[in-house]
Parts: structure tokens; C-alpha cells; sequence
């Protein structure tokens, strides 16, 4: 069963029930302490990270263990701009980390696609797997010795509520409002994307590169500007980031996080558009309560959930079969019962 | 003027010479097929024609113009096409999408990055077309790696003449096919039309003899011999050559 | 500027720790196509078995075999249960190995506990030869006696035995040389036992220049990348070399403009991916 056959219905049947879950994530602030909001901001910004990785890993089939480096690339900036640079405005910090973030991915793509699919000689992708962890973590090197306008291995801390222009200045439980909009905003460009012209080809050469240029598509092109879009949306999330915790480590561009992004993925599932944003309510979930329960075993619980993922998660034919289908399948349940 | 020239094409895996000084030309609206035993480098070929390959010595030359250093995309773009001997789909993918796929890759609406795929109505109804010229439209909804090998041979052909090629490149169209499979196959090509050239590779004589008029021997990379169907068939070095390899997919 | 010597030696048996951790790494994914990213964390594994040896039995040569030996039982394990399923999935096998480096490197945050631990010279190898004025340790000449027989050692089974013509020919076409009768499965099972044991072995004798710490795998698994990277893969030459220009490269790079010194990697890293991807002396795969 592909999952992506669409039921051309009414477009009210599909967009009914988004609209009914979105009025819900909008007003669940009134309902629960802000604890808990500031939980589900965080599942917003993440999955908006894995969704963003999704992107590249799930539908063009570029897999990438260097995510992170956009993520981080657009938090430092935003962070900078604000800070360092003076711009008080939240627009303008998110736009340029999104300026930085693509010229960052623009410049790092052609070394890495290079070393990456039909026509550079190697169908094994490990080479473009090496370059994209040399990436974060050359990166975060740079963040830390850049020390006067990163703070080194300290980072960047105190970074102020964003200013969204005419006074109006963003408190934190406000904040959620913000990145749900935000959110919102990047998942429907997203949507969009994945099913137009641009996205189909994308799909085609994930199952069939060299069948693609044999229909005439420069797959290079595709390959190189899905890269960027990728980075751009994970820049975005990395800007979210930086204004939700309100400080920055170099961490933030390496592995660690990198190892977030693509756990997501794997978790989510690449086959259901939705998927990594669901992994990442179940992510931010585990990581609270072990936090709570075990914050010395974290990292511990966080390599052997990668593990059993990767281990368990049904594959195949460079596909993840993961929560996202589950979902899907109780959402339509949900929705015909309630129809 | 010749529509396709290989002038001299070679290529060398280490040391073995797969393909060695072939020339040739394919005039418009010909019908030209490519026989030999198997390792004779008949895909290699047309891996150099269609830039899959890229040559140790020669030129390929399409409409006059030198494209031995073009991609593969941009052959496509000048008119050339090709099938693959081994169905090469998106098994992921409906027959539908695959045919849309097919006919997007030669429109500047390939990069269009914001309006819904199903919402283009000229690529829906050019898909609809095409599948139900090859008799797949039924099935359109069907997940590729569903279907029965005969139909993924006719997606196959499908794709190949999605872009609307001036010269076509088939390998082996009715490899694997039943004889009431290929007979079809057959009569399809040559209901192709004199505004299409083709090139064939094929191992079937009854669909050799059936649509070509100029058949091309090769052997150990090189051509052996070439000419209309009564001198092949006539031809003693031609049996002598397949002596050894009667058998041909399909068990006739 | 005669201290630059002093300093090639530091660089130099650097660069043999980046061969013996390249080596391993480069063999396990030419030889098997695998992507084993938890190479960082085995080297760290293995210089803390190495100290505990040495710590509870004051044995160095013990601390070597011991350590390489768990590795190697350690990596047996890995195949068998992990990557044994994983066949011929790139990206997954990465994935996979990550969460095994987590989980090593934070097992033995939970054994040994977060600060350094600091490993003696062997006695045999302690102090300075002095030649000419300048100080050179002789622990630095042990690692590089160390380094020199491994590559002499790797150099010879790849050009003058069976084994390594197998390995060749299977780089080449594994399907080939498996249907040529010829035990692949025994022969990669092997080398990629002997690339963790090469691990271990480079963990232990690194303990002593630079103790024992949690993070030690990290940044020796970014150079390890980039040494197989540059000098290319399939050849032992190209490991070599690899390591010699990134080891000499990083160590004057610190001693002489710390404040940049991690660029020359990265310049050279992004070069080589640029304009001979292959690596300096590699098989041709792009």
C-alpha cells in the first residue's frame, strides 16, 4: 500500500480536520501549564528540524549526517545579528540566518556533491556521508574559535525575547504562538514542495536517478537545490532555537544534533509527509522524562533508542516505515469516525 | 545528412576493449537494428550513444551537431531517447505518476515548485494519453512494483517515447515477453511512425526481421557485417556467429 | 628552527596513530563496503582497557594485547549482531555505529568517570634521546617503530600474499571473487577484526602522550575521516600518506598558528573532495 496515493476528494475533507488540530495546538496554551507549552514549542522546533532533513534523506534519498550544521549556522546567526550586531528586530535576524544558512549549504554542497550519486562514479553514498559529519563538526570548530563573535566553547547566552517590530516584544509563553506560526507557515511551503513538479522529480530520483536523466533531468540541479532548501528550513528551526532556549552551544552544530535530526527521520518514518514531526512529540517526550528520572543516563538512552530505531524500523528500497503511517492510519480512522 | 553517427567510438574497461572503432549512421525514419551474441557490447553501445558512457576514442554526432561530451539529460533535450533492457521504473510510484514523471522531463514545468503536481491539467490529460495509446490506462492507479512484467515492459516503452524523441534507442523491447507479448511489441513499433527513428537491440529475429530494415551485426565490440535483412539472413558468418548461442529469452 | 624537528617527531608519530586508526577504518569499508563510525569510540575503549591493564597489573605490553584483543572480540560481537543485518545499507550502518560510539563512550563515562586518566611512560621508553641539542622523547620513536611495522606489516600482505590479492580482487568485484570459490565472507571477517584490534592497539599507545578521556574519539575520528578521504582508499600507500600530510599538517599547524591550525585540515579535506576525489593515491571510484 503507498501511502501516498491521495484520495482526490473535496479538498474540505482533508483540510477540516488539519484546521480542527491546529485550533486545537493554538489554544492548548490556555489548558496546561507552561511547562508543558514550552514542551510542545520544542516538538515544534524540532520537527520542523526533521521535517527539513526529511526533505533531502526522505525524498530526494540524500542522506545526511550533518544536518545540524544548517541548524546551528542559523541559530548562531540569528544570535549574532541580534547581539552582537545590534538588530533587534526577529525578522530581520531570521532573515538573514536564512541568507547565511543558504550560502553556507550553497558553497558546502559542491565539494559534497561531488563525492555523491549516479554520474560521480559511486552509488555508495560513504564519502558524502564523511563530508557531511566533516561539515558540523568542522563547523563547531570554527564556532569556538571564533570566540568574539561566538563565545567560543561557552557559546552565546542571554539571548533577548524576539522584537517582532511596534513595540511588541515576544515574552516567553508568547513565544509558542510565534514558532506555531512560524511552524505553520514552513510546513505548508514545505507541503507544497514535496507534491509539485519540483517535488515528483525529487521522488523519481530517489527511485531512479539514472531512469531521470535519461528523461532529461539534470539531477544535479535537483539534488544540489533540494540541499539548500533543506539547510534553509533547518536555519529556520536553528533560528526558533536560539530564541527558544535563549543560549547557544557549539554542540549545536555537530553531532549531537545532527544525531537528532536524522533519529527523527528514521523514527518518523519518509514514506507519511507528517512523520518526523510526529517522532518529534515522542523525542521531546522521552528526553523530558528521562531528564527528569535519569538527566546522567540521557545520552546513554538516546544512543540505545538509535540503535533498537535503526535496528527495528521496517526498510525497504531506501524507505522508513516508521511511526508515520502509524498515524496516518489512526488519523484516518479519527476522521472517518468523526465524519 | 544522417540523423545519429558514431564515428569511431571505442571504450576500454581496463584492459578489455568492449567497443572497438564503430561506425556507423542511422538515416531519419530508418529502422535499424543491432544484433550479436551476448557480450558482443550492443548496451555498451548504446551506453556511449546516450552519454551513460563516456568514449576512450570516437565521436557521436546527432543533427549534425558533435554532442560525444553532452550529459545524458541534454541528449534527451535534443531528441534522442532510450529504453533499458531491465525495466527501469519508479516502483514506488503509480503508473500514472511514472507517466507524468516521464512527460515533465522534457518541460520547463519540471522545475515549478509550488503548484500541486495533480492540478496540471495539460500534464494529466498528456499522461492519460500516452497510457492509453499502451493500453495501461486501467491500471493507472497501480503501484508499479505490482504490476506483471509484460505490463512493466510496455510502462517501460512508455516512458521512452514520453519525451517526444526524434530518435529511439530500444534495448531488447521484447526481452523476457511470451510470443504473444513480443508480437505485439512488434506491431507497436512499427506503428511508430516515419517521424521517429529507431535503433533496436534485440535477440528476437521475428521482431528483428519484423520491423527493421537495415540490421547491424556485432561481435567482440566490433561490427562484423551490415545490410538489409535478406543479405543478413542469407549471411554464412552470421550463423557461423550464432552457432553457439541460439537460445533467446522468451525460450523460442 | 631545529625545534621544528622535535616537532615532526611529535608530528610524525601523530600521523602514525591517524594510520593505524585509518587503516583499520579504510580496510573495514573497502574491503566490506561497511561505514564503521564507532572506530572514534573504540580507539577511546581501547586506550581505557589499556590504562585499567596497566593501572591493575603494571604490564604495558599486557595493556596492547588485552586492549586489542577486547576490540577485536568487541567488534566480532558488532558484526554479528548488528551489522550482519544491515548488509550493503550505507547510510544505516553509520546510524547504527554512531549509537554504538554513544553508547561506549558513555559506558565508560559510567565505569571510569568523567576526568582524565593519566597513563606513565613504560619505563623502557621514558625520557629523551638528545641529539645534536635538541631533546627527542623516545616514547614518540616507540609509537613510530610501532606505526612502521603495522604499514610494513599491512604493505606486505597487500602486495605479496594470497590474502591481499583476495582483498584486491574483491575491492575490484566482489561478486567475481565470490563466485570464484574463494571465502570473501572469512577473508572481510578478518580484516574487519583486524581494524578494530588496530584500534585498540592506537588507543593504548596514544594513553600515554595524551591520557585517557571520554572525548579523545571524537576529534580523532573527524581526522581519521579526512586522513582516508585525502590519502585515498584501497591502497595502503594512500592511508600512509593521507595520514602523514594531515598528521604533520595539524601538528605544526598548532605548534605554529594555533589559532588556524584546524583550517589546514578543512582546506585540504575540501580540496581533495574538489579535485581528486579519489584521494591522492586511491582506487579510482569517482
Amino acid at each position: 500500500m503507498d501511502e501516498r496515493r491521495k484520495a482526490h476528494g473535496p479538498l474540505i475533507d482533508k483540510a477540516l480536520p488539519i484546521a480542527v488540530v491546529g485550533i486545537i495546538v493554538l489554544v492548548l496554551p490556555l489548558f496546561i501549564p507552561s511547562w508543558a507549552s514550552s514542551l510542545v514549542t520544542k516538538v515544534m522546533i524540532f520537527g520542523l528540524f526533521g521535517m527539513s532533513l526529511n526533505l533531502i534523506w526522505g525524498y530526494s534519498n540524500i542522506p545526511s549526517f550533518g544536518h545540524a550544521a544548517f541548524f546551528g549556522v542559523g541559530a548562531y546567526t540569528a544570535a549574532i545579528v541580534v547581539m552582537k550586531v545590534g538588530l533587534s528586530s526577529f525578522w530581520l535576524s531570521m532573515l538573514l540566518a536564512i541568507l547565511v544558512t543558504a550560502a553556507v549549504a550553497a558553497i558546502l554542497g559542491v565539494p559534497a556533491f561531488r563525492v555523491f550519486g549516479v554520474g560521480a562514479g559511486a552509488i555508495n553514498p560513504i564519502y558524502f556521508l564523511l563530508a557531511t559529519i566533516a561539515f558540523g563538526e568542522l563547523l563547531s570548530r570554527v564556532a569556538i574559535s571564533l570566540r568574539p563573535l561566538t563565545g567560543g566553547t561557552t557559546g552565546i547566552s542571554g539571548i533577548p525575547d524576539p522584537n517582532i517590530g511596534f513595540g511588541v516584544t515576544v515574552h516567553s509563553g508568547a513565544l509558542y504562538y510565534l514558532v506555531f506560526v512560524i511552524s505553520v507557515i514552513c510546513l505548508f511551503l514545505m507541503y507544497r514542495l514535496v507534491n509539485s513538479h519540483y517535488g515528483y522529480a525529487l521522488r523519481g530520483i530517489h527511485d531512479n536517478e539514472k531512469r531521470m536523466q535519461a528523461l532529461g533531468y539534470n539531477t544535479w540541479l535537483y539534488k544540489y537545490t533540494s540541499w539548500i532548501v533543506a539547510a534553509v528550513f533547518g536555519g529556520v528551526a536553528g533560528g526558533l532555537f536560539a530564541y527558544f532556549g535563549s543560549a547557544l552551544v557549539p554542540n549545536n552544530l555537530a553531532m549531537p544534533y545532527s544525531d537528532i535530526s536524522f533519529l527523527l527521520v528514521i523514527l518518523g518514518g519518509t514514506t507519511v509527509f507528517f512523520g518526523p514531526l510526529v517522532a518529534g512529540a515522542l523525542y521531546v517526550g522521552i528526553e523530558h522524562e528521562a531528564s527528569n528520572y535519569l538527566p546522567q543516563r540521557w545520552p546513554l538512552i538516546f544512543g540505545a533508542i538509535l540503535v533498537i530505531a535503526i535496528m527495528m524500523i521496517p526498510w525497504t528500497r531506501g524507505r522508513y516505515r516508521g511511526l508515520g503511517p502509524e498515524i496516518l492510519r489512526l488519523w484516518r480512522k479519527v476522521t472517518r469516525g468523526a465524519a | 545528412m544522417a540523423l545519429l553517427e558514431a564515428q569511431n567510438l571505442s571504450v576500454h574497461f581496463g584492459g578489455l576493449a568492449a567497443v572497438r572503432h564503430v561506425t556507423f549512421g542511422v538515416e531519419p525514419g530508418e529502422r535499424l537494428a543491432l544484433i550479436g551474441p551476448n557480450g558482443a557490447g550492443k548496451t555498451t553501445l548504446f551506453n556511449l550513444l546516450t552519454g551513460q558512457l563516456k568514449p576512450s576514442g570516437g565521436k557521436v554526432v546527432f543533427k549534425g551537431q558533435d554532442i560525444t561530451d553532452a550529459t545524458v539529460y541534454t541528449r534527451t533535450h535534443l531528441g534522442m531517447a532510450r529504453s533499458f533492457q531491465i525495466a527501469s521504473l519508479f516502483p514506488y510510484q503509480s503508473v500514472l505518476v511514472n507517466a507524468m514523471i516521464g512527460l515533465q522531463g522534457v518541460e520547463k514545468s519540471r522545475y515549478g515548485f509550488f503548484r500541486p503536481l495533480f492540478k496540471d491539467r495539460a500534464l494529466l490529460a498528456a499522461a492519460q494519453e500516452l497510457l492509453e495509446v499502451t493500453d495501461l490506462w486501467d491500471l493507472k492507479d497501480e503501484v508499479v512494483s505490482s504490476l506483471a512484467y509484460g505490463q512493466q515492459r510496455k510502462l517501460e516503452i512508455a516512458l521512452s517515447l514520453a519525451s517526444h524523441p526524434e530518435l529511439l534507442l530500444l534495448d531488447e523491447p521484447s526481452c523476457g515477453l511470451t510470443a504473444a507479448e513480443s508480437a505485439d511489441i512488434t506491431r507497436r513499433i512499427r506503428d511508430l511512425g516515419s517521424k521517429i527513428t529507431v535503433l533496436m537491440i534485440a535477440h528476437d529475429m521475428d521482431l528483428v526481421f519484423g520491423v527493421a530494415e537495415r540490421v547491424i551485426l556485432l561481435h567482440y565490440g566490433q561490427i562484423a557485417c551490415e545490410g538489409t535483412c535478406d543479405e543478413i539472413r542469407s549471411n554464412a558468418m552470421v550463423r557461423e556467429i550464432y552457432m553457439g548461442s541460439r537460445k533467446q529469452p522468451g525460450g523460442r | 628552527m631545529s625545534q621544528a624537528l622535535v616537532t615532526g617527531l611529535n608530528g610524525l608519530s601523530y600521523a602514525f596513530i591517524l594510520f593505524l586508526l585509518a587503516a583499520g577504518f579504510s580496510l573495514t569499508f573497502g574491503v566490506m563496503g561497511v561505514l564503521n563510525l564507532a572506530h572514534g569510540a573504540l580507539y577511546m575503549l581501547g586506550a581505557y582497557v589499556g590504562w585499567q591493564i596497566v593501572d591493575s597489573f603494571h604490564v604495558f605490553w599486557l595493556g596492547i594485547v588485552v586492549a586489542a584483543a577486547a576490540l577485536a572480540i568487541l567488534g566480532f560481537a558488532l558484526y554479528w549482531v548488528f551489522l550482519k543485518r544491515l548488509y550493503g545499507r550505507v547510510p544505516e550502518q553509520g546510524v547504527l555505529t554512531i549509537g554504538v560510539a554513544i553508547i561506549i563512550a558513555n559506558v565508560v563515562l559510567w565505569i571510569w568517570g568523567p576526568r582524565a586518566k593519566i597513563m606513565q611512560f613504560p619505563h623502557v621508553f621514558a625520557g629523551v634521546i638528545t641529539v645534536g641539542g635538541l631533546s627527542f622523547p623516545i616514547y614518540r620513536l616507540f609509537v613510530c617503530g610501532v606505526g612502521i611495522v603495522v604499514l610494513a606489516l599491512l604493505w606486505y600482505i597487500q602486495d605479496k600474499t594470497r590474502a591481499g590479492a583476495i582483498i584486491r580482487a574483491g575491492m575490484d568485484n566482489k561478486d567475481m571473487t565470490v563466485s570464484l570459490g574463494i571465502n570473501y565472507g572469512l577473508v572481510s571477517t578478518l580484516v574487519f577484526l583486524l581494524g578494530m584490534a588496530l584500534a585498540g592497539v592506537a588507543g593504548v599507545i596514544s594513553a600515554p602522550i595524551t591520557g585517557a578521556y571520554p572525548s579523545m574519539g571524537d576529534n580523532l575520528l573527524l581526522l581519521t575521516l579526512i586522513v582516508v578521504v585525502v590519502g585515498g582508499t584501497g591502497y595502503i600507500q594512500g592511508t600512509m600518506l593521507g595520514a602523514l600530510v594531515i598528521g604533520l599538517l595539524d601538528t605544526y599547524g598548532k605548534a605554529y598558528v594555533p589559532q588556524v591550525a584546524l583550517f589546514f585540515a578543512w582546506i585540504v579535506f575540501l580540496a581533495v573532495l574538489l579535485i581528486r576525489p579519489s584521494g591522492l593515491i586511491g582506487r579510482k571510484v569517482f
